[in-house]
């Protein structure tokens, strides 16, 4: 049996934040999540770094925090933030009024706010729409939700922090009101397993009000649905917001090789992640005002996530519900040591964390101050680790697997490449991942499907959208024998599978070609899917 | 000289196999082409009908046809044009000296470079499928630095499918390439290139020899060589005394380029015409009848006219086909294709969804002279015919049918033109 | 007409199918050179986000034959010249070499001014090569550099007396004739003379910048193209066809303009353009070709440069060619030669060019034809050069038909 002092619940941006910040302050914690970290909502939004700008005239308290901690995590995950700056356009359809009420506002947080000629925007970003009217460079960015996870946790395990993935929990065990340890299961095994603990965070988002019924408790949770586009380019090389009442669509995020266009917010369930034709094309119009040539850029995907609002109130909805968060102790429904976190943002994942903890440590007994805004997540690379880095990696590789792995793993990876040159062959030829990255992330003990390694590595996730590294990925784990890699069918399918749903809903044109040919490979040559016959 | 008796838009497998026969039968033809056509992206074989609408395999392609329902190619075209043009193809690769193995009438199961195996039906004979199933011993062999095979889940999965008494080895052969950082990945065709040489020739004996025991069959990645010949093979069979096969594999395609090459030269000696990069954008019909059809670039229009038109642009992959938001249509002859207005109506929820997908069955319909027909039931143009990818009422990558019917169509429409039944 | 700027340099077409790497003649001869994908559509999406040395790009040679295969239209040989000018902004440059082969009008003007010019220039180039000059300018040992003519054809055409004919073309000779074969550009005016096509030139007609589009000099270029155009646009308003009778200047003239600048006038004009033999037969499709040829029974072999390939116009020579009476003549249809302009003068690829021009050469040389035949200058010194066996314009061989 596992022991520890608290249990997290939930490997999203939340369920990371209080695992290294309670780490850090010294407190024994283990986080566990039902799936892949982040593997839902904090992968699936935009990659938006807020300045805070969006929030700047509705809620001056979210943007002050915005830009706060937009700083901090410039500085403490500067591998997982791409600090593009961010511009916000006004188009002919936007208020005025809105506009100068928003320069005050920015003005009274603490935004910079620059005002730019419209000439000077066309500039920067060539692309946008000749209608616009009036342009100003903020401090947004984008920022990559696997990542900022996985290096968060790579913080946390420092500290003896531990996370654990495909665990669901499937009990929460209370004596005598006091929360002592939850029962988990092992989504590959099946094997069921106690953790032992004094507490117990609830940070499982969208999913908070059934993890609170296992404790016979109830948490109102509206999960909103957002979809988002991923286009195949760089459309535009900063964060581009429309200067209006926030609405859908209206966010264009430069996102390593892509853009992603977000978003929309529709009631759903916790777990609906799925997208209609019709929400993108209403998207793809409104998002024409920006980039009047939208539909000439190819679509590469579309993806949903469920924003997890918090009301106290069951009928509010959609963006009117609070995007504050909110951390509720249960023990004032009769259950000590448990606590729900819901809503917040990715943006402020590290405040929350601090918030959350605060209260945690004292109810503990723990005096310990956070400090996770003074320490980077992962250790810089030295140069001479860049330097050999560029001695191994083919050309646009080295930058973009150093920030991706981080100082240690990368070290590891240019030695697989050292030890052996051949290991430096692209397997992912559209986002430069080389087989010595995906056999070093494969050999890690959370990975489990080809999907696990895209989201560590961004593996299909341009161009080709897995048609081409499928074949290779699969092959390349099984030469590595990894004991979740007997099934090579099974394996091929998983991956094709997840990259199939974000196409469906766009079958058009270059997506359509793709599948098609996708199909030709798997299914008409590789023949997946058919019966054989053999003598 | 832009007037031909048959003009032929599309040098993809359908558009150049029309373009040898109705030569073959002294026809004037000039084909137009954009991009090389997908034959190099496909594996080189021909698939003719591997399953059924259930997933049920076929051991018969040509009986299969029978009852095959009526919107497929096949049942415009038949079993008897079938076996005459699968029968016209394999003397083709005969006559240019890269015979095909085969028969219309027998499915075989060829390896893939999983390890599985799929159905098909002629092959080159650097595939002959059927010596792996008499050998006793397989050896899977692989390269060390080449990317794109992995000798070691080809053998994992063929050693679960074969008999138990067949003995499963893998050996990997070392390329000894120079390797670094500002040089490319290896690739098949650099390993083909490579077995052309002397020096690959030798080597490739060299390693592999040792490990070939009586009776073994070397199963291996596409790398028998560029050129549509069998000099690699044979003389690698003759020094090692084994039968080699290569797998079905992904692109680049070292065996489709082998075919695209054989029939390009048939072709060229047939007095084939071919212009490149000739994009049509569309056609000039008077009174049902296409007069020419009209290409655009960065200079000017341009018209070619002909008596005869095939249409051989493939599917919505090729170019031939335009697929939009809720909408479908052919450009040249601008024939619209039904589809839902809702896009997820165009398919079902997994991409390997265990039948036919649905909007692979999309495509131009047509009659039984494969005249193309539009939505209204009207026909557009009576001296055009629609072949290979085109056309609607199949999903090739399912039934495994692919090559088959465009030979098939392509076979029906030239010798239609040519005066033909 | 003209192909939308903003897809010029969009990589969304491709869909990554690999078809450009089985066909590109580069790849298939060095693993220096990544292929037109990855090079091309592929890294232009990472290029936007990082920035790296990368040496693979200066070994496309622009010669196009992967657009020639794309079956999604993807500009790939254009991204990887947008590619190679922006790079060389920042990087410093592998051979001495590019600036000066890019920029060979200069060159030509330079010796052809001077008296005597071309003899010390071409004596200077063996001298040069003896004593390993040109390896130290980054030029090819035993590479076989163009030799220039004692008289350009600018001044050479000055003296022709030709007969007026409502049929008007303008000639853009380019550099190669201009400075190199003048006596392609007379057998042009011979041959038009004779069907009853009036030449015109234009002195102010500058190098079409293709040579300098494959050096990653596209700044340069634009120069050029924005005096051009003017120029030609000009001649297109008062009723000229404009002919070429190099295939690169062609393309060059009324596709990668288009592809790379954006001038008024281009797709006007472009719409008048023609190759010289594209021209002719043009006349006979419309019935007006001379055929009054005496007998010329020697034997030829044809190659199709690869930039008159991607002109969608066919095989022109082939059509006129064998009227012919006597004529043998087959196409060799193997290919590209290598040489790419100017690809194949560098220290650094003269090995990948001939190596990429060997099957063209064994074809040659098996042929036992006694003269190639080329519509590009450089294609004709690759072929000499590779299989020793002489080559000349199409052109000539007609004006040799007609006597002449």
């Amino acid at each position: 049996m596992l022991k520890t002092t608290v249990v997290v619940i939930g490997g999203g941006a939340t369920g990371v934040g209080i695992l290294r910040d309670l780490s850090m302050r010294g407190v024994d914690a283990i986080l566990v999540e039902r799936d892949d970290l982040g593997y839902w909502t904090s992968s699936r939004f935009h990659g938006l770094l807020h300045s805070g700008g969006r929030y700047a005239v509705k809620d001056k308290e979210a943007a002050k925090e915005c830009i706060q901690e937009n700083t901090i995590l410039r500085k403490i995950g500067r591998h997982c933030v791409e600090a593009t700056e961010s511009i916000f356009v006004r188009a002919p359809e936007d208020s005025e009024e809105f506009e100068q009420e928003w320069v005050k506002s920015c003005a009274e947080c603490g935004i910079s706010a620059v005002p730019i000629s419209m000439d000077e925007a066309f500039k920067l970003e060539p692309n946008l729409s000749r209608k616009l009217l009036s342009a100003y460079r903020c401090p947004g960015a984008a920022v990559d939700g696997f990542r900022l996870l996985w290096q968060t946790v790579a913080s946390a395990n420092k500290y003896g922090g531990k996370a654990m993935t495909y665990k669901e929990v499937i009990g929460i065990e209370t004596e005598n009101g006091t929360v002592v340890g939850v029962k988990i299961r092992d989504r590959w095994t099946g094997a069921e397993e106690k953790i032992s603990c004094d507490f117990v965070i609830s940070a499982s988002g969208s999913f908070a009000g059934e993890v609170a019924h296992l404790a016979g408790l109830s948490v109102n949770v509206k999960p909103s649905k957002g979809t988002l586009i991923a286009f195949n380019h760089r459309i535009c090389n900063r964060v581009v917001h429309r200067l209006h009442k926030s609405s859908d669509a209206d966010i264009f995020v430069p996102h390593g090789s892509i853009t992603i266009l977000g978003t929309s917010s529709i009631d759903s369930a916790p777990d609906d992640t799925s997208t209609e034709t019709a929400e993108v094309m209403a998207m793809m119009e409104i998002g024409k005002i920006t980039f009047e040539n939208i539909y000439d850029y190819r679509i590469l995907r579309v993806f949903a996530g469920t924003r997890p609002l918090y009301s106290a109130d069951p009928n509010a909805k959609g963006r009117s519900a609070s995007r504050g968060f909110v951390a509720l102790d249960h023990a004032h429904d009769g259950i000590n040591h448990f606590m729900s976190v819901c809503g917040g943002k990715f943006t402020t994942y590290r405040l929350m964390a601090e918030k959350v903890c605060d209260i945690v440590c004292e109810q503990l007994g723990v005096n310990a101050k956070c400090h996770t805004a003074e320490e980077n997540l992962v250790d810089d690379p030295s140069p001479d680790l860049i330097s050999r880095a560029k001695a191994v990696f083919p050309s646009y590789g080295a930058e973009l697997a150093s920030s991706r792995l981080g100082n240690e793993k990368l070290e590891r990876v240019i030695k697989r490449i050292e030890t052996q040159p051949e290991m430096k062959e692209l397997v992912c030829e559209c986002e430069n991942v080389t087989l010595a990255e995906i056999e070093e992330v494969a050999s890690e003990p959370t990975s489990h499907t080809v999907s696990d390694l895209r989201r560590r590595t961004r593996l299909g996730m341009g161009t080709c959208q897995g048609t081409f590294c499928a074949y290779r990925s699969v092959g390349a784990v099984n030469k590595e024998n990894m004991p979740w890699a007997k099934d090579s069918v099974y394996l091929f399918k998983e991956f094709l599978e997840t990259r199939w749903k974000g196409i469906r809903p766009v079958l058009w044109g270059n997506m359509l070609r793709d599948i098609e040919l996708t199909r030709a490979i798997y299914d008409a040559a590789l023949n997946l899917s058919g019966v054989e016959e053999i003598k | 000289m832009k007037k031909s008796d048959i003009l032929i838009i599309g040098n993809g497998i359908s558009g150049l196999f029309a373009a040898c026969i109705a030569a073959d039968m002294g026809k004037k033809v000039q084909i137009l082409s954009y991009g090389a056509g997908t034959l190099t992206i496909g594996g080189g074989i021909i698939d003719v009908l591997g399953y059924d609408d259930q997933g049920k395999f076929i051991a018969d392609p040509l009986k299969g046809m029978d009852g095959i329902s009526a919107n497929h190619p096949y049942a415009k075209t038949g079993a008897q044009t079938a076996k005459k043009a699968l029968e016209a193809f394999l003397k083709i690769t005969e006559e240019e000296g890269y015979p095909y193995l085969g028969s219309p009438d027998k499915n075989l199961w060829l390896p893939t470079a999983v390890g599985n195996f799929k159905p098909t039906c002629l092959v080159p004979r650097t595939m002959d499928t059927e010596a792996l199933f008499k050998a006793d011993n397989i050896l899977v062999v692989g390269f060390d630095t080449m990317k794109d095979f992995y000798a070691d889940m080809a053998t994992k999965n063929l050693r679960e499918r074969l008999s138990k008494n067949k003995n499963v080895e893998e050996f990997i052969v070392k390329l000894n390439f120079e390797y670094g950082r500002d040089l490319r990945d290896i690739s098949a065709m650099d390993v083909a290139r490579w077995l052309e040489t002397d020096e690959g020739h030798r080597s490739f004996v060299d390693q592999v020899k040792g490990h070939v025991k009586a009776n073994t069959a070397i199963v291996l990645p596409p790398v028998l060589g560029l050129e549509p010949n069998y000099k690699v093979l044979d003389s690698l069979k003759k020094e090692l005394s084994c039968a080699l096969i290569e797998v079905s594999s992904l692109p680049p395609a070292v065996t489709g380029t082998r075919l695209n090459k054989m029939l390009h030269s048939c072709a060229k000696k047939r007095g084939v015409q071919i212009i490149e990069k000739a994009r049509v954008v569309g056609s000039e019909i008077i009174d049902g009848k296409c007069q020419a059809v009209i290409t655009e670039g960065f200079d000017r229009q341009r018209k070619f006219y002909a008596e005869q038109f095939i249409l051989a642009t493939g599917g919505v992959y090729g170019g031939g086909i335009i697929a939009k938001i809720g909408a479908m249509s052919e450009p040249i002859f601008n024939i619209d294709i039904e589809v839902p207005k809702v896009q997820t109506d165009w398919s079902y929820k997994q991409l390997f969804a265990d039948k036919k997908q649905i909007f692979a069955q999309y495509g131009v319909s047509v009659d039984e002279n494969l005249t193309p027909v539009a939505a209204d039931g009207s026909k557009p143009a009576s001296n055009v015919k629609v072949v290979g990818r085109s056309l609607a009422g199949y999903d090739f990558c399912y039934e495994k049918s692919g090559n088959g019917v465009a030979l098939i169509t392509a076979y029906k429409a030239a010798a239609a033109f040519c005066g033909e039944a | 007409m003209a192909i939308n700027k903003q897809h010029a340099i969009d990589p969304d077409k491709c869909t990554a199918c690999t078809i450009c790497i089985t066909a590109c003649p580069v790849t298939a001869a060095t693993r220096k050179f990544r292929g037109p994908k990855m090079t091309g559509p592929a890294l232009t999406r990472l290029r936007k986000l990082v920035s790296d040395d990368d040496p693979m790009l200066d070994y496309c040679s622009n010669c196009k034959t992967c657009d020639l295969v794309c079956p999604s239209g993807v500009p790939i040989s254009t991204l990887n010249m947008i590619a190679k000018n922006e790079y060389y902004k920042t990087h410093p440059r592998k051979s001495k070499a590019d600036d000066m082969l890019a920029h060979s009008e200069k060159m030509g003007k330079l010796i052809t001014a001077l008296p005597l010019g071309s003899t010390f220039a071409n004596l200077g180039m063996s001298v040069g090569k003896s004593f390993g000059v040109m390896g130290a300018m980054g030029i090819a040992q035993d590479a076989k550099m163009p030799s220039y003519a004692s008289e350009s054809f600018i001044s050479k055409f000055k003296k022709i007396k030709q007969t007026p004919y409502p049929r008007k073309v303008v000639f853009f000779s380019g550099c190669y004739i201009n400075y190199n074969q003048p006596e392609v550009g007379t057998d042009l005016v011979k041959v038009y003379q004779k069907n009853k096509i009036e030449v015109a030139i234009d002195e102010n007609f500058v190098c079409c910048g293709s040579p300098m589009v494959s050096g990653g000099y596209i700044d340069d270029a634009r120069v050029n193209a924005s005096k051009n155009t003017a120029l030609l646009k000009s001649w297109v308003d008062r009723g000229y066809d404009i002919v070429t009778a190099c295939t690169s200047c062609g393309l060059m003239l009324k596709q990668e303009y288009q592809e790379l600048f954006d001038f008024e006038g281009m797709a006007e004009y472009a719409a008048h353009m023609y190759d010289s033999i594209e021209y002719l037969a043009k006349l006979h499709d419309d019935g007006q070709f001379d055929t009054d040829f005496a007998n010329d029974n020697t034997k030829y072999i044809y190659h199709a440069p690869c930039h008159l390939k991607v002109q969608a116009i066919g095989r022109p020579s082939m059509e006129l060619l064998p009227m012919i009476p006597g004529i043998d003549i087959e196409e060799a249809d193997v290919g590209c030669c290598g040489i790419s302009g100017s690809y194949g003068f560098k220290a650094d690829k003269h090995e990948i060019a001939m190596k990429v021009g060997s099957k063209l050469f064994n074809r040659i040389k098996n042929s036992h034809a006694k003269l190639g035949v080329c519509e590009c200058g450089t294609c004709r010194l690759q072929m000499e050069n590779g299989s020793g066996v002489k080559a000349i314009h199409p052109l000539t061989v007609l004006r040799q038909a007609y006597g002449l």
